[in-house]
């Protein structure tokens, strides 16, 4: 997997992270922007409306980087008046937010960081930890110029949320990117494009599961036969498998059987159409349940 | 209807977490925003439960729970946090938290654990 690749899947899935969580603090007021890769170099919160508000986070151990939201006062003071129920903020002309406030959008970073954070741990199969949050206004993006550390590598996710701009910028040293690229490449062999597409359908409560990829692969059909036939078997032989050619063929998710599809081309490539999802409960059969059900063939 | 010891770095999540137990019939008697604070405040209190954030400046959460049942081993701790890493949850039990409860939270979520650490 290419490095813009991994930092893409990386945005991706702390922007699903972000987005659960916030959505949790303002209801029907949340919407998902783009992600970027951004140039290195570049200054990460560059061409947003100022005053701003930004909130950082760094990892504390398994993973040295950073991540900054970053909103704008209007938004930040919006934030918080959800997250305390109080509707819409009282009218105010300070050039910051209240300490009540602050403490409010911190929080809500602190979450939605810890929930990325846990999404991050599993694909590196490490824990990740997170510092305590620091919260800073800033007037005027000069101000913003090198408030935070360069890394090499840096991404970007937008959002909406009150109807305010914002984004969550990840700062990311080249160990980061080498221990994701190769966590994801063990990961990413088998897992299908689909499996992309399918994440924006969070589970409300669960958004640290949204981004963890999965292991999708397709099953044309099996066989069963003793030991010493299959290290027997001579090139050029043929194992017959159970299933007939126009009958559906199975789609496993990290082995549960979840779907039955036909077998198409698109663009060249073999993939499925899906002909009926199975109920979640329906088939709890893992590969070896499934295997020591079946008749055992001539 | 028990006294409280609110531990959380963030003051909106203090409010939050009081809030909650206002609301559930308890009283919250202190509160602290680091972990040094939280074990003075709990020698201090003698609160009947305590609420504990994990991600905190100074001393986190864990060391602090260790401290307060070193100090007594009796003590009724409930953990709050936004870290919900399978590993944090065990290290709190092992230590001697009663719950863990992971933000963000549902007000009743907090009250049920501070009953379930007094029953």
């Amino acid at each position: 997997m290419s490095t813009g690749a991994a930092l893409t899947r990386l945005a991706q899935s702390s922007s699903e992270a972000a987005v659960g969580i916030l959505e949790l603090f303002a209801p029907g007021q949340v919407q998902a922007g783009d992600v970027a890769v951004l140039d290195a170099g570049s200054n990460p919160l560059a061409g947003l409306p100022y005053p701003a508000v930004a909130t950082s986070v760094s990892y504390v151990d398994g993973v040295t980087g950073g991540n900054v939201f970053v909103m704008t006062l209007e938004g930040a003071r919006k934030l918080a008046a959800a997250m305390m129920g109080a509707g819409e903020p009282e009218p105010s002309d300070a050039g910051e937010l209240t300490e009540l406030e602050a403490s409010a959008v911190s929080e809500a970073m602190n979450q939605m960081m810890a929930t990325a954070a846990g999404a991050i741990s599993t694909v590196l199969g490490t824990d990740v930890e997170i510092g305590t949050p620091e919260t800073r206004t800033f007037l005027a993006e000069y101000q913003t110029a090198n408030a935070y550390p360069a890394t090499p590598h840096m991404v970007r996710a937008a959002f909406s949320v009150c109807g305010e701009p914002c984004r969550l910028v990840q700062l990311v040293p080249n160990a980061f990117v080498v221990r994701m690229d190769r966590a994801l490449d063990e990961l990413g062999a088998e897992t299908a494009p689909a499996a992309a597409s399918t994440t924006s359908a969070s589970p409300h409560g669960a958004p640290s599961l949204a981004g963890i990829p999965v292991r999708v692969w397709a099953e044309l059909g099996r066989a069963s036969m003793p030991t010493a036939e299959v290290v027997g078997l001579p090139q050029g032989a043929v194992v017959e498998l159970d299933r007939a050619p126009d009958e559906p063929i199975d789609l496993f998710v990290n082995g549960r059987r979840f779907a039955t599809g036909r077998l198409v081309v698109v663009d060249g490539d073999w993939a499925v159409r899906i002909e009926s999802v199975l109920p979640s409960s329906s088939d709890s059969s893992d590969t070896e349940g499934e295997v020591a059900r079946w008749p055992v063939s001539s | 209807m028990a006294r409280v010891l609110v531990v959380d770095d963030a003051a909106f999540m203090r409010k939050m977490v009081g809030d909650a137990l206002t609301k559930g019939g308890h009283e919250v008697v202190g509160e602290a925003g680091n972990g040094t604070e939280a074990v003075a405040q709990y020698q201090a209190l003698k609160p009947e439960v305590t609420t504990l954030d994990i991600t905190m400046p100074e001393k986190d959460g864990l060391a602090a729970l260790k401290e307060i049942i070193a100090l007594d081993p009796g003590a009724r701790v409930v953990m709050c946090s936004a870290l919900g890493q399978e590993s944090k949850v065990l290290e709190s039990i092992k230590a001697g938290a009663r719950d863990f409860v992971v933000k963000p939270f549902q007000p009743d979520r907090v009250i049920e654990a501070v009953g379930k650490a007094l029953a």
